[in-house]
């Protein structure tokens, strides 16, 4: 019986299904034995005898229970001699007999009202923080997501962050904001981070499971404590310390199997694309072939929609490329015509690539000895098919001993070693054009198949990438903890830390060369090998007027190379930092109700960076890339970066009766990046709390409302992310290019201008919050906050051009963000056992330029200019025939005005010029967008594009503000829940506003239309007409959403420039984790030693609601950022990078 | 617990105090500022060294060419009357540019001037620079980091640079606001004050030059400054600021400054005086041919002729390296080339203009016989037979012998001929300039300011010794002479000299026709630097700066003599059906026949030519109207009734004049742009001081 139970408990578990109703059956029928049963009825009331509404009374062992209604008051049927437990949220739980007539006294929850925060260099009860802090729990947000890093795990947990998952590359660090994108104009706005009170260079280094706790420090009155590196807020992560339990030793192992696929269904344009391709030549007057390699006319064209039709279902995708039916040479002689199609989905694109994780940590407590043990493996594979390169691996050990030695002394230490490696297929030496970049770069009839007829590989990204060699990028970070606390007398702690860490990053990169049927260049040829011509039937004959038979055509494979990779690159960086942090606590209570806490610090940071690289060309060997078996030119180089920082900090907490609450910092900072007077600064902030639900006359709604808490935070702290150079006439070296006596000489250029008076940004942020809980169920915290840069650096105003220097940069500036914070948190046992809760999250945030000298254009910074701002044309609609006169022939009239070419339009039709918009054989015609003339002059354009002009009137012509890149109303939703052993969690993320103009082929139509590559969106909904000889209309398209096609470029042209219609609206809503587990009873599992086990699935990023029309650009895209680069990555295009993915995943977690 | 207390005490205490300053103190080791840069002569040079791709910038580096010679991108190249292009001529400059300048040291090494100027933008970081390095070594002449010696030298070269740097702001803007020392930013009003007269400017650039004549080191090493650079770019700098005065002494924008005979004497005098002490102290010698000091590959030939050379070698390192040469290569079309006038400029090797020479076919315009009948010098400039440029006349001369054979033969070309791989270096400094600029001075002295009359000695060691230059191997096969050299009392009289071009000239009406040496002393200017951007100065000092427009020059708008019936146009089928017996080409092979087929159907009405109708009475050229090919095409056969007619001097296709505000008076100095005069204006609203900056007569 009982291993048929267990049998079936865990076959249900893993069936995730209708588990709970074999175990809870068993149950009742057990139950069923026993029939007396009385009711009774009871009132539960706090320690002042306040009734307690909504609280659990089950009976205990059952699932038998109720709920206290608003005065108190239960009934429940219970049997005879049965125990109720009494629980509610807050108050500690109680067991008590069964009886009628009950009042069952519960205490307030000590432990509750003692629940701490960790803050900098300490903790504090959370009832009592004064300052804006926001507490992560590792276990609901990280332990059962397949997530990779820790980055991604933060996201949409905390109101006032902003974690954007800017790339998919596997590997990548998210990009991490508190409270507004922007700080300044030269510095970062990076939020520190902090592992255990050490600064660490990347989240990715953490491992997920090693994490007790996370602290997200938002004010300046909380952050301040840590100094200058704090001003942008702070991440505090505290590491497992050793087991919960006493005189215990625990093992656990959690394991994590996920496969990843496409976050949505992509599509790139299949023959449609062929069709906007010859479309968009066809209007300016180009009927011969189009494109760069394979080329397409209106012919081929016809030709690729009959291979469809023909062939689209019988030649398989990997079917190789046959010349005749695939391609063939145009009526030109030379063109390649490519009327097959390719998905790169299909060649590019790895459907189920796998991850997973596994952890074990051993926890324990012996005596005064604590200790945890832990070990993490992680390993995901890319989203790149045809390569074993593309994936990310990490591996974490983690060692945490403390021990207590005498009543006075304990010492404690600990290592944490990180080796990840990030692995990619070294296909293109350039991040900024990346194998994903030319995976979607080409049009869709240019051969993505791996081999021609003949066996041959193909020039393609296929090809390439299968071919490319393994590069990787190592990082192993070491960081070694040593300390002792010491208490010299009861309330006074002093707590010493010395931590080493080393970062070791490696990079190898392998050129190789490739071999293949060079279609970029090499001229097709009729015979290969001198055998005699064949001929064959021209299968698309009555497209492409060919004659009945053509020659059969070969291109003959051969070695292609680049200078750029035939190559062996090598780095290697190391970075060594020494933290002493030193503590010192006293806490005192003057009288009765007067607590005071003092806390004085030390904090000191020493760094120092020494990194070498070396590349050498011409390999002799592309299986073997060595220096050593490389006969090319060798160059190196290599650089040195050390830096410290010092900080005397003190910290005085004051609460009267926990009702009024008070805290003031100070600290005095020292930074090697400024020089002599200015590096040392004082910073102070202060913080106050009252609770006002303490207050005697509160009592009377306290069963309504049992906290309320007002707070107010002011602070000010230096911001030293600027660049040192700043600050320092630097002589930079230059790249001479003259010879002196036949040899490279050394050449220096001029010291910058620099403003000897520069000193510290000041970042300055006032805060108001308050927090209040109703019922005891509901949590609310509300902030808003104003965050000032003073003194920001900019360029000095005012000088004269003749000074011969670009003018220094000095404090001359201010920016201010404003925000506010929102967060709703709800839990409830029901007293059926069920257990809900769920968390709500809603932040938004605007940066403005307040000072800013005298600049005007509109693209730079103003006084006024919002961060982020975009500005466009708004447009009217696409023009139509009708909107165009029209002469004898039926043809349009061009026209010529000062602003540029045009085409007449009909009369009575009184529209503004678009002119200015049109260049060389690009005129705005039907099927065109039509902007809309903001200013009413007839003529549509920008202006000077200044903010105001010398007599303060707008100056933008029919510019206006269409949008901003800013992320704004980000919003979360969690929701938990517990049910007899089961758990499921929702995890709902999304942002309200956010806009970008593309700037790619994958987003702006007709971008760098030579290369072909487009998304089915565009392809599938243009504006067309097409006509037949005569002049007839065949096909049309009049009711498109874009445009007529039209080649514009690299850049946001013709209609493509920037407008509301065509920007894109990165707005998301994003279901980001479902998952579902079960826990196995106790009984069952204590049977074999098990004290936890768990089984669940989890969905990430599994559902994903847009307003992208289906773009292949994932909603949470930073275009150019990437683990390679965090700028122009890609050459900054959005949507070529590796796309987004969701996962799958399945996981245990089992405690010994 | 006390004792617990005093160690954590004494041990903050300790460091708090003693570390922490050196624990802050964290200069970066790998960059050097402003504060520990100067200690030792070695650095003074590699501060300097910095700025020698600014001021010899050579062919320039990789793509950057702006400056370079033989350019013939739209808006980089030659502005002057010796090039011609298709459609509309470039502009100069119409209207008032809001920005076009340069504020910062050009740190890759190449200086980016204004194209149309080649002089300096309105920039002053190199007046900076070189304010900047007299005050540091003043500094380490009292902290004794520098020898009495090396001060000297390097101070010398200092202001050698500073100048030369005021020299080429003069030279595009006239009057210009001179600061001897570096403007602190607190300095508003010496940060906004107005220009200087541009004789006030001068003097104190001859200053500069008369310490470096008397301090730079004779010989400071190899390609490096010495006193024979500085006193050849000082005659240059001298002599353009002497003649200025001459040709422009009416000009509105003189009448900032006084005394300009006495100026314009004294400049010439220097640039005799300084191009007169290398003439007699350097040694220097026209040893080498005309193509070797253009087209030596990698690294400087052996001349005495060179006094300065910009050698490039990518073995060296594989940015050494330009793309002028890829602009010679024989495939590389020209966009922009020589044209009627330039032409008609090139005396025959008897010394006598085309009007009045004796050689045989001298009379002659085709490229074939011009090569052998002229100067050597064109023979070295320019490709032997019509080919792919917008006049026919094709440029070889900044490229070794070798490089064109490639496209000739139809082979692939070697890196150091293609793209910006080009590893041939150029003479930045060459003694033909010493000599010219020293023979012109004095003849223009001996003209206007009662100076020693030019002696047949003056030209046998100037004029007479430069056509006594070698030549080549490659020239004496294909029969080319030296030109015989100048005799004072017999020079040519050219009818060029008075022709009507002359006279719409701003020169001419200042001093009347120029006399038959400072012809002949131009025109050696004229084939020796032909598009070496000497040209586009000359006329501006001349005042001639109207020759730029084909209203007023028509040999402007005329390009080489060509046959273009002979050309590979048609192909035997297509000959055929003319009734023409299958011609291939009359010219050599290109690698794809490009060369100069000319006759297709796309360019019916737009090539023309005009006949040669023999000469005038006054022996200058007599040329017929304008004839535009005409045909029509089926099936790609052309049918055209004067296909013969097309033999004469090609008329660039769709040419247009420039714009006659291109040469207006107002053209010859640069305007002070809108975004200065801003500035300037805004400083005074907001400190209600008076600045302003005087703009050029003609642009306010």
């Amino acid at each position: 019986m009982r291993m048929t139970k267990l049998f079936a408990a865990c076959a249900a578990a893993i069936l995730f299904m209708g588990s709970g109703i074999a175990y809870a059956a068993a149950s009742s029928s057990e139950m069923a034995a026993d029939q007396q049963q009385s009711r009774i009825s009871g009132t539960v009331v706090d320690a002042q005898g306040e009734p307690i509404p909504g609280a659990s009374v089950i009976v205990k062992g059952t699932t038998t229970g109720t709920m206290t209604d608003a005065t108190g008051v239960f009934t429940l049927s219970v049997r005879t001699g049965a125990t109720l437990e009494v629980s509610c949220i807050g108050y500690t739980t109680v067991e008590v007999a069964a009886q009628d007539k009950l009042t069952i006294v519960l205490e307030d929850d000590a432990e509750l009202l003692a629940e701490t925060v960790v803050v900098g260099y300490g903790a504090q009860k959370k009832v009592n923080l004064t300052g804006s802090v926001s507490v992560v729990d590792p276990e609901k947000v990280l332990d059962s997501r397949p997530i990779p890093d820790l980055g991604r795990g933060l996201q949409g947990t905390t109101p006032g962050m902003t974690v954007q998952v800017g790339s998919s590359e596997v590997g990548s660090d998210a990009r991490i904001r508190i409270r507004g994108q922007v700080g300044s104009e030269q510095g970062s706005a990076s939020p520190l981070i902090l592992l255990d009170n050490v600064e660490i260079p990347s989240l990715n280094l953490v491992n997920p499971d090693d994490i007790e706790s996370i602290s997200v420090l938002k004010d300046a009155a909380s952050a301040s404590i840590y100094g200058a590196k704090a001003a942008f807020g702070v991440v505090l992560i505290t590491s497992k310390k050793g087991a919960k339990e006493a005189e215990k030793v625990s093992v656990t192992y959690s394991g994590n199997m996920a496969f990843q696929s496409l976050a949505k269904n992509y599509q790139m344009a299949d023959v449609e694309a062929l069709h906007y391709w010859v479309v968009a030549g066809e209007r300016v007057g180009t009927t011969t072939p189009v494109g760069t390699f394979m080329k397409v006319d209106r012919a081929g064209y016809n030709a690729a929609v009959a291979w469809k039709e023909k062939y689209g279902n019988t030649v398989a995708y990997d079917d190789p490329m046959v010349y005749g039916r695939d391609w063939y040479i145009g009526s030109d002689g030379k063109s390649k015509i490519g009327v097959r199609t390719y998905d790169p989905y299909k060649y590019l694109v790895r459907s189920n690539a796998p991850s997973q994780t596994h952890n074990v940590a051993v926890a324990g407590s012996k005596g005064n000895t604590n200790f945890n043990v832990s070990l993490g493996y992680l390993n995901q594979k890319g989203m790149l098919k045809v390569t074993d390169f593309d994936y990310f691996s990490r591996y974490n050990a983690n060692v945490r001993l403390d021990t207590k030695v005498n009543n006075w002394l304990g010492v404690h230490g600990g290592i944490m070693f990180t080796h990840s490696t990030k692995s990619w297929a070294f296909a293109t030496s350039s991040t900024t054009a990346d194998p994903w970049y030319y995976a979607f770069r080409w049009a869709s009839n240019y051969p993505l198949v791996a081999t021609d007829e003949n066996g041959n590989a193909l020039r393609n990204p296929t090809c390439e990438i299968a071919t490319g060699k393994q590069a990787t990028k190592d990082t192993d970070y070491t960081s070694i903890n040593l300390g002792t606390t010491i208490t010299p007398m009861k309330n006074w702690k002093i707590n010493i830390d010395y931590t080493f860490s080393n970062n070791d990053v490696q990079t190898r990169k392998p050129g190789t060369r490739f071999y293949g049927d060079d279609i970029w260049y090499a001229t097709p040829l009729t015979v290969m090998d001198g055998s005699d011509v064949v001929t064959i039937e021209n299968e698309w004959n009555s497209y492409n007027g060919l004659g009945a038979t053509i020659n059969k055509m070969y291109i003959k494979p051969s070695d292609y190379y680049s200078d750029s990779y035939d190559l062996l690159y090598q780095d290697s960086y190391t970075g060594k930092r020494h933290t002493w942090n030193a503590t010192s606590n006293y806490g005192f209570t003057l009288g009765e109700a007067h607590d005071f806490n003092l806390m004085l610090g030390l904090n000191t940071v020493k760094y120092a960076e020494t990194g070498v690289w070396g590349q050498k060309k011409m390999l002799l060997n592309y299986d073997n890339a060595q220096f050593a078996l490389s006969t090319g030119t060798e160059t190196t180089g290599g650089g040195y970066v050390w830096n410290s920082t010092v900080g005397f900090f003190g910290r005085m907490n004051y609460n009267y009766k926990e009702k009024y609450l008070f805290e003031a910092n100070l600290r005095r900072d020292g930074s090697s990046k400024f020089r002599g007077p200015l590096q040392w600064r004082w910073f102070p902030s202060a913080s106050a709390g009252w609770r006002v639900s303490e207050e005697p006359w509160m009592q009377s709604v306290k069963p309504v409302m049992n906290f309320l808490k007002l707070r107010a935070s002011w602070g000010m702290i230096g911001d030293q992310t600027v660049p040192s150079s700043l600050y320092i006439p630097t002589i930079a070296a230059l790249d001479q290019y003259w010879m002196h006596e036949d040899k490279v000489t050394s050449a220096y250029a001029t010291p910058d201008l620099v403003d000897s008076d520069i000193t510290w940004q000041d970042i300055v942020t006032l805060d108001f919050g308050v927090d209040f809980s109703l019922f005891n169920q509901v949590d609310v915290t509300f902030d808003w906050y104003q965050r000032d840069t003073k003194n920001m650096i900019v360029p000095a105003e005012g000088l004269s051009y003749n000074i011969g220097a670009l003018p220094p940069k000095g404090n001359y500036g201010d920016l201010r963000t404003r925000g506010w914070e929102f967060s709703v948190r709800y839990g409830k046992t029901f007293s059926n056992g069920l257990s809900l809760s769920a968390t709500a999250s809603l932040a938004d945030a605007k940066t403005i330029v307040t000072n800013y000298g005298s600049a005007k254009g509109i693209s730079g910074w103003y006084n006024g200019k919002e961060y982020g701002e975009i500005w466009g044309y708004r447009v009217d609609r696409l023009f139509q025939n009708d909107d165009f006169a029209h002469d004898a022939n039926g043809n349009l009239i061009e026209s010529k005005d000062k602003y540029g070419k045009t085409y007449v339009f009909a009369d009575g039709k009184d529209y503004a010029t678009q002119g200015r918009i049109a260049t060389g054989s690009y005129i705005s015609g039907p099927g065109d967008v039509k902007f809309v003339d903001l200013n009413g002059d007839g003529i549509i354009d920008y202006g000077s594009q200044l903010i105001e002009d010398a007599d303060g009137n707008p100056a933008y012509g029919d510019y206006t503000r269409i949008g901003n890149s800013t992320p704004r109303y980000e919003y979360s939703l969690m929701i938990n829940g517990d049910y007899k052993g089961f758990d499921f969690s929702v995890f709902f993320q999304g942002v309200g506003k956010r806009e970008m103009l593309g700037s790619s082929w994958m987003t702006v139509p007709g971008f760098q239309m030579a290369d072909g590559g487009m998304p089915a969106t565009f392809a599938n909904d243009f504006w067309f007409e097409d006509k037949d000889a005569n002049g007839n209309v065949i096909a049309s398209n009049y009711n498109a959403f874009y445009p007529r096609p039209a080649s514009c470029g690299r850049g946001l042209t013709f209609n493509m420039v920037p407008s509301d219609r065509y920007m894109l609206n990165m707005a998301y809503f994003r279901i980001k984790n479902i998952t579902l587990g079960y826990t196995l009873p106790k009984k069952l599992t204590e049977k074999v030693s098990i004290s936890k086990a768990r089984v669940y699935v989890s969905l990430e990023n599994f559902f994903t609601f847009d307003h992208l029309n289906g773009l292949p650009v994932d909603p949470e895209e930073i275009a150019g950022y990437s683990s390679f680069n965090s700028s122009n990555y890609n050459s900054g295009f959005a949507g070529v990078g590796a796309p987004a993915y969701k996962s799958a995943s399945f996981g245990v977690q089992v405690t010994f | 617990m006390k004792k617990i207390f005093n160690i954590i005490a004494a041990a903050a205490l300790v460091l708090s105090l003693s570390g922490c300053e050196k624990f802050l103190d964290r200069p970066s080791k790998t960059t050097l500022d402003d504060s520990n840069y100067w200690y030792s002569e070695d650095m003074v040079r590699l501060f300097v060294n910095g700025a020698y791709g600014a001021y010899f910038f050579g062919y320039g580096n990789n793509w950057t060419d702006a400056g370079a010679p033989a350019v013939f991108d739209n808006g980089k190249g030659e502005y002057s009357d010796d090039v011609t292009s298709a459609n509309k001529q470039k502009d100069i400059l119409i209207s008032l540019p809001a920005d076009n300048w340069f504020r910062k040291e050009q740190v890759s090494g190449s200086y980016s001037v204004l194209a149309r100027r080649t002089s300096a933008p309105w920039n002053f970081a190199y007046i900076r620079k070189w304010n900047l390095l007299i005050d540091r070594l003043n500094t380490m002449k009292e902290e004794g980091t520098l020898t009495a010696e090396a001060y000297n030298h390097w101070m010398g070269v200092a202001r050698f640079f500073r100048g030369w740097e005021y020299s080429r702001l003069v030279e595009s803007f006239g009057d210009f606001p001179y600061y001897g020392e570096s403007l602190s930013t607190s300095d508003f009003d010496g940060q906004y004050k107005d220009r200087d007269p541009r004789t006030f400017v001068m003097d104190k650039v001859m200053e500069d030059f008369d310490y470096a004549m008397e301090n730079v080191r004779t010989n400071d090493g190899a390609d490096y400054v010495n006193r024979f650079v500085v006193g050849t770019v000082a005659s240059r700098c001298m002599l353009f600021e002497g003649t200025w005065y001459v040709y422009h002494k009416n000009d509105d924008a003189l009448k900032t400054c006084t005394d300009l005979d006495k100026h314009a004497k004294t400049y010439l005098q220097k640039a005799a005086e300084y191009a007169g002490y290398v003439i007699e102290n350097g040694n220097y010698k026209f040893d080498t041919d005309f193509r070797t000091l253009f087209g030596t590959l990698y690294k400087a030939p052996a001349s005495k002729e060179i006094i300065l050379y910009r050698a490039y070698n990518r073995t060296v390192k594989t940015s050494y390296s330009h793309c002028v040469a890829t602009y010679c290569n024989g495939e590389e079309a020209q966009g922009a080339a020589g044209n009627l006038s330039t032409l008609k400029a090139w005396i025959c090797n008897d010394g006598q203009p085309y009007s009045s020479t004796t050689v045989a076919n001298g009379d002659s315009w085709r490229m074939q016989d011009m090569v052998v009948t002229r100067d050597p010098r064109f023979e070295a400039t320019f490709w032997d037979e019509p080919k792919n440029s917008s006049t026919g006349l094709y440029v070889e001369k900044f490229i070794d012998r070798v490089g064109p054979t490639y496209a000739y033969n139809g082979q692939a070309r070697p890196s150091q001929y293609a793209s910006n791989t080009n590893e041939n270096g150029y003479p930045v400094v060459r003694y033909a300039e010493t000599v010219l600029n020293w023979i012109e001075a004095k003849a223009e002295l001996a003209d206007k300011f009662d100076g020693a009359a030019v002696t047949q000695a003056d030209l046998d060691k100037s004029i007479n010794a430069i056509r006594q230059r070698p030549l080549d191997a490659t020239a004496i096969a294909k029969g080319v002479q030296k030109t015989a050299a100048m005799d004072i009392n017999n020079l040519p009289n050219d009818p060029e000299r008075t022709a009507a071009p002359q006279r719409t000239t701003l020169g001419y009406k200042t001093v009347g026709f120029v006399s038959p040496l400072l012809w002949e002393i131009r025109r050696e200017r004229r084939m020796e630097f032909f598009l070496e951007k000497v040209r586009s100065l000359d006329i501006r000092r001349w005042g001639q700066l109207e020759l730029m427009l084909i209203a007023n020059n028509p040999d402007l708008g005329i390009g080489g003599y060509v046959e273009l019936d002979l050309a590979a146009t048609l192909k035997a089928e297509a000959a055929a059906a003319l009734g023409r017996p299958a011609q291939e080409t009359n010219l050599k092979k290109t690698s794809d026949n490009m060369g100069y087929n000319l006759l297709v159907a796309a360019n019916k009405d737009i090539v023309s030519v005009m006949p040669l109708e023999g000469t005038n009475a006054d022996g200058t050229l007599k040329l017929g109207a304008r004839k535009f090919f005409t045909c029509t095409e089926s099936n790609g056969v052309i049918t055209s009734s004067n296909y013969n007619e097309m033999r004469g001097f090609l008329v660039p296709r769709n040419i247009q004049d420039r714009d006659p505000l291109n040469v207006d008076v107002r053209n010859y100095l640069e305007p002070i742009c809108s975004q200065v005069i801003d500035q300037y204006k805004e400083k005074a609203a907001a400190t209600g001081k008076d600045y302003k900056i005087s703009q050029n007569p003609g642009w306010e």
